[in-house]
């Protein structure tokens, strides 16, 4: 019998050969499978620069449509089961001369010693009297009576740490008096929320900074890549902090800039290509978290006003005796703190560090050691900084930045002297800024219609697991189990020198294993015991359902 | 600081002996991009951050402002001739950051000059071109030999 290579025994594959039959042909109507107009695919850039970001901007896209907040985050996560590489910027660490660094990260212009926004000269402040006389009071329990008898006693304080007391004590306080005495005039102060040392935590992509040396090497060993050797890479940077005092409400604070005017080029801000590790800035693994001292879905989820504290400023001033400096570290730490701030807020309403804000955010923060006050007045305007957009984002963030003014001169035989009315009407001003709707304005256009926080899930078994895995990535406890790591013995032995060859090969390093690589959605579900099982086989059931994003 | 003991006295030996310090340093070009006010130094391991900071004030006049140090592994490499693995010594860097408006650039220490083979593939160039030209002047009378024209 002769034999065809292509011939086939329909009998023994029955399932992947349609059946034919040469009678039945489907018939549609004409106006259906034709069109008067060619329709053709878009021509797409096959480069690969163009394809690499294609490919990315697919991936946040995907991002912006997951329906609910945490899932969002959990999103954020899926790259990275033991976290990502990130470099720690923190609210009290101020490194010589890293203002330009601070902006370039934060993409944020600085307008100095003009005093704040012209916006600030429309809100009227009469009532002062009354005030006055509650923050004498209550300076002076907080300063003389209470403070000297009480938490300075402790012998291991530093200085710093006492100044840090002060200013929380005075600042709740002063927090105290001025919603007391505004509320009937203000009704927004009613509903505020105040949180007392919040837990301030953000991360987001910066671009525009050279590749390190390791990167730079790699491209050179690869024909492909090497043109692009010096093409800067993206740094995660995350952020740690804790304000003394923060104030929040249901409405976002009325704008200062329209977000054209935003735009303007003359608002310039420095770059920084070099990598922030010059500084000694550390590197951890982390997960990308953003806490801006709430949970998700609370009602008074835009942040009005935040005090700092900069007791840490103290022993800095003593370690470097650039007083030019010294100045602009607060500048410093406001920046990074209320971008920080804002950004978690701004995750919170859907938006993350791949997909910019739709309307720009403001807030206002105060920095205090409980006498001097300084004030700023932040409006952020975007937090797209990742790749590209670093260059080719024109919107920038502004930030007003006021001189230093005192409360009071000093405090003399139980009674405070000098208390300066201009720093009192400012601290009024601010409490006075009424949070208003913005008209027009979907404020979360990235979240469900129905659903825009898992709390919101019918489904009880999705959220509780939605609920566990989000606050774990917040948490920061470290996993179960941690990231394998090669030891040194192994690192000499077996890698740099292969002297063990009759080992055997079981560590991940010799199986092509890269932990660092691990996706946070590579594991087994949670293990059910039998006696919680529903009647089924012996085999089916054993794990629990998992509902990544 | 010195670490040398100091000996047992002698007859005849020097009654006072000075040791120098052990302390030194050494400028280092940074493998990695920095700031034009942060220089890199190699150090003694003893050096603290402390002592960097007031050799560089107290001997040289530098004005310093941070001080940071690490301990960089000394590299391993193999024996060519009996395989065992050996290790150098490890290194204490020191990143010292000045003030602002000061710079360090590290010199170039080996400017490029014309290397033998640059040199070598000149004359080669040379005695090319000198043969075309002999070509080019004989193209019309094909044979003659060489030495017939002066």
């Amino acid at each position: 019998m002769k034999m065809s290579l292509f011939r086939i025994n329909r009998a023994l594959v029955p399932r992947f050969l349609p059946k034919s039959s040469p009678l039945s042909t489907s018939l549609s109507p004409e106006n259906e499978e034709y069109n008067t107009t060619p329709q053709y695919p878009p021509i797409l850039d096959l480069s690969r620069e163009k394809m690499l970001e294609r490919k990315k901007e697919a991936i946040y896209d995907e991002i912006k449509s997951v329906k609910t907040v945490e899932e969002k985050q959990i999103k954020l996560n899926m790259p990275r089961y033991y976290g990502f590489r990130s470099y720690m910027v923190s609210e009290d660490e101020i490194y010589y001369n890293d203002l330009s660094f601070i902006q370039h990260i934060t993409r944020t212009h600085i307008i100095k010693n003009k005093g704040l926004p012209d916006y600030y000269n429309t809100i009227e402040t009469d009532n002062i009297a009354e005030i006055r006389n509650g923050i004498e009071e209550a300076l002076l329990m907080e300063l003389d009576a209470f403070q000297k008898f009480h938490d300075l006693k402790n012998a291991e304080l530093s200085d710093g740490d006492k100044e840090n007391i002060i200013t929380n004590n005075v600042v709740q306080q002063i927090n105290k008096v001025l919603t007391n005495n505004l509320v009937q005039k203000y009704p927004h102060l009613f509903s505020n929320e105040v949180d007392t040392n919040p837990r301030l935590e953000t991360a987001w992509y910066v671009g525009g900074i050279n590749p390190p040396e390791i990167v730079k090497k790699s491209r050179r060993g690869s024909e492909l890549a090497k043109k692009y050797e010096n093409d800067p890479v993206d740094r995660l940077l995350y952020y740690t902090g804790s304000p003394s005092l923060t104030v929040r409400s249901e409405l976002p604070l009325p704008l200062l800039l329209t977000p054209s005017e935003a735009e303007n080029s003359s608002f310039d801000v420095p770059s920084f290509s070099y990598d922030p590790r010059v500084f000694g800035v550390g590197i951890e693994h982390r997960y990308m978290a953003n806490i801006p001292g709430f949970w998700p879905g609370d009602s008074n989820s835009f942040g009005i006003i935040s005090y700092l504290k900069k007791g840490h400023l103290l022993k800095r001033s003593q370690r470097i005796k650039d007083e030019e400096d010294n100045k602009n570290a607060l500048d410093r730490q406001a920046v990074l703190s209320s971008y920080a701030w804002l950004h978690a807020q701004a995750n919170f309403l859907g938006f993350t560090t791949f997909n910019d804000i739709t309307y720009p955010l403001v807030t206002q923060t105060v920095m205090t050691n409980g006498k001097e006050f300084n004030f700023f007045i932040y409006q952020l305007n975007t937090i797209l900084l990742h790749s590209k957009h670093i260059k080719e984002n024109p919107k920038r963030n502004i930030c007003w930045s006021s001189e230093s003014f005192k409360l009071y001169e000093e405090v003399k035989d139980g009674k405070i002297v000098g208390l300066n009315d201009e720093t009192l009407s400012i601290l009024v001003k601010l409490y006075s800024n009424t949070p208003s709707e913005r008209l027009g304005v979907n404020l979360r256009p990235y979240l469900g219609q129905k659903e825009k926080i898992i709390a919101d899930y019918q489904d009880d078994e999705k959220r509780e697991w939605l609920e566990r895995e989000y606050k774990f990535l917040v948490s920061n406890r470290p996993r179960f189990q941690e990231m394998p790591q090669i030891y040194s013995y192994e690192k000499i032995y077996k890698i740099d020198h292969e002297t063990r060859q009759m080992d055997k090969r079981r560590r991940f390093f010799e199986l092509g294993i890269k932990p660092q690589d691990r996706k946070l959605n590579d594991r087994l579900g949670r293990y059910i015991p039998r006696a919680h099982r529903p009647d089924l086989p012996r085999h089916k059931g054993k794990l629990a359902k998992e509902y990544w994003p | 600081m010195s670490t040398r003991w100091y000996p047992i006295y002698q007859k005849g030996g020097p009654q006072l002996r000075v040791f120098l310090p052990n302390f030194w340093m050494k400028l280092i070009k940074p493998p990695h991009e920095q700031p034009p006010n942060i220089v890199q130094f190699a150090c003694s391991m003893e050096m603290t951050k402390y002592d960097i900071k007031n050799y560089l004030e107290k001997i040289y006049n530098v004005d310093v402002v941070h001080v940071r140090t690490r301990i960089g592994l000394g590299k391993t490499k193999r024996d060519p001739g009996l395989g065992y693995v050996v290790k150098a010594d490890d290194t204490k860097y020191a990143y010292v950051t000045l003030p602002k408006d000061q710079e360090f650039k590290f010199p170039d220490l080996f400017p490029k000059v014309s290397t033998v083979e640059e040199d070598y593939e000149k004359t080669i160039k040379q005695t090319k071109d000198g043969f075309k030209d002999y070509l080019d002047k004989n193209k019309e009378r094909p044979g003659m030999p060489g030495w017939f024209t002066v």
